[in-house]
């Protein structure tokens, strides 16, 4: 992931600029925001949801809902910190109403990238744990998704997530023993 | 720690914070068996290029249903006598004695939320929310609402929009059919 501020390339306009432009009416320039962010979070909502269908509608959705509610960005220079946490709304929001229908299907329609004859036990390991990713809570799904597939460090999340590494950790370490314990037989 | 649990060393192996190096012996394969686990971690990027087409369709389509909102004429009729449920108990002030009182029903299976979105409510589809009744699957809401025509459709779980089955269509320009109910 890159830094909440965004960084449009050279002589791009700025996260700040483009949002000042649609407040003030020019409503198309809204799809430079989607263009410029839309693949940033989508693997973080397929990974928290299981499926990239339901990432598609969760990334279309919430960034239909930041358009509705741009006028309380505070910052318009941190859109995509702001946007973060409406995708993350919307994850959390779909996945209690769908916790009971997470299923194998879903967490098999994941794109594992890999599915040459070669991959396939690879291919095999990562359906297995994304189905076992699956069956975390979303607090622990999201730590595991944000360190291990985004990649971010304990500090990172917590300051994203306004909350304290020690308490990231405990969630974390539950996780890693409930993964261990749903992988034995994949082992 | 049950036989599930990972040794607090594993875990900061997996963390990071340690090197399969730094765990002793006995601890080797159960950091192997981690180190494993973290290599099926799935990092490929997801690509999602439709959404840009799909959210700018949506503001245009809404904004379309807005224009069409504030351009349509104001045509009283009493058309939807099959929605008329009746005026309210209490007589209504002067300024609104012209209300209808109207009930959406809408049959949806399997559904976990239903609004009505239309003209009445600028298509806000979190403005009037359905709530379940009698049977799990029906979901109702009683408006009242000025006389005139309005469009409306329902929002099942909030993304998928559905006409009313029981009233008349018409094409909204998008691909999509509106409701309507004349008042």
């Amino acid at each position: 992931m890159h830094p909440e501020t965004g960084d449009p390339r050279r002589g791009a306009p700025s996260d700040g600029e483009v949002v000042r432009a649609v407040l003030a009416g020019d409503r198309e320039r809204y799809a430079v925001l989607v263009e410029r962010y839309r693949d940033r979070y989508a693997r973080y909502a397929a990974r928290m949801l299981g499926s990239s269908d339901a990432a598609e509608d969760a990334v279309q959705d919430a960034f239909v809902r930041a358009y509705d509610q741009l006028a309380q960005c505070q910052d318009p220079n941190k859109f995509v910190g702001w946007f973060f946490l409406i995708l993350r709304n919307r994850c959390f929001a779909e996945q209690r109403k769908s916790r009971s229908h997470v299923s194998l299907e879903a967490a098999s329609s994941v794109p594992t990238g890999d599915r040459s004859d070669a991959g396939t036990e690879t291919a095999e390991r990562r359906r297995a744990l994304q189905e076992a990713l699956m069956g975390l809570t979303a607090e622990q799904r999201e730590v595991f998704v944000l360190k291990h597939v985004e990649g971010l460090s304990y500090i990172q999340i917590a300051e994203r997530l306004n909350t304290s590494v020690p308490s990231l950790k405990m969630r974390m370490h539950r996780a890693y023993d409930k993964l261990r314990e749903q992988l034995r037989d994949h082992a | 720690m049950t036989k599930h649990e990972f040794d607090p060393q594993v875990k900061q192996l997996l963390d990071g914070e340690l090197t399969l190096a730094d765990l002793p012996a006995e601890l080797r394969q159960e950091g192997e068996e981690a180190l494993r686990l973290l290599a099926a971690v799935d990092r490929e990027p997801v690509s999602l290029p439709a959404v840009t087409w799909r959210v700018m369709a949506t503001l245009e389509r809404r904004r379309q249903r807005r224009l069409t909102w504030l351009l349509a004429p104001a045509l009283a009729a009493a058309a939807a006598l099959a929605l008329w449920l009746g005026r309210p108990a209490n007589p209504p002030a002067a300024a609104s004695s012209a209300m209808v009182t109207v009930r959406f029903v809408l049959v949806a299976p399997g559904a976990h939320q239903v609004s009505v979105a239309g003209t009445f409510n600028r298509w806000d589809p979190s403005a009037t929310p359905l709530v379940r009744s009698g049977s799990a699957d029906m979901w109702v809401a009683t408006l009242s609402l000025a006389p005139g025509q309005h469009q409306y459709a329902f929002v099942v779980d909030g993304v998928r929009w559905v006409p009313d089955p029981t009233a008349p269509a018409i094409d909204d320009g998008f691909g999509r059919r509106n409701s309507v109910l004349t008042l």
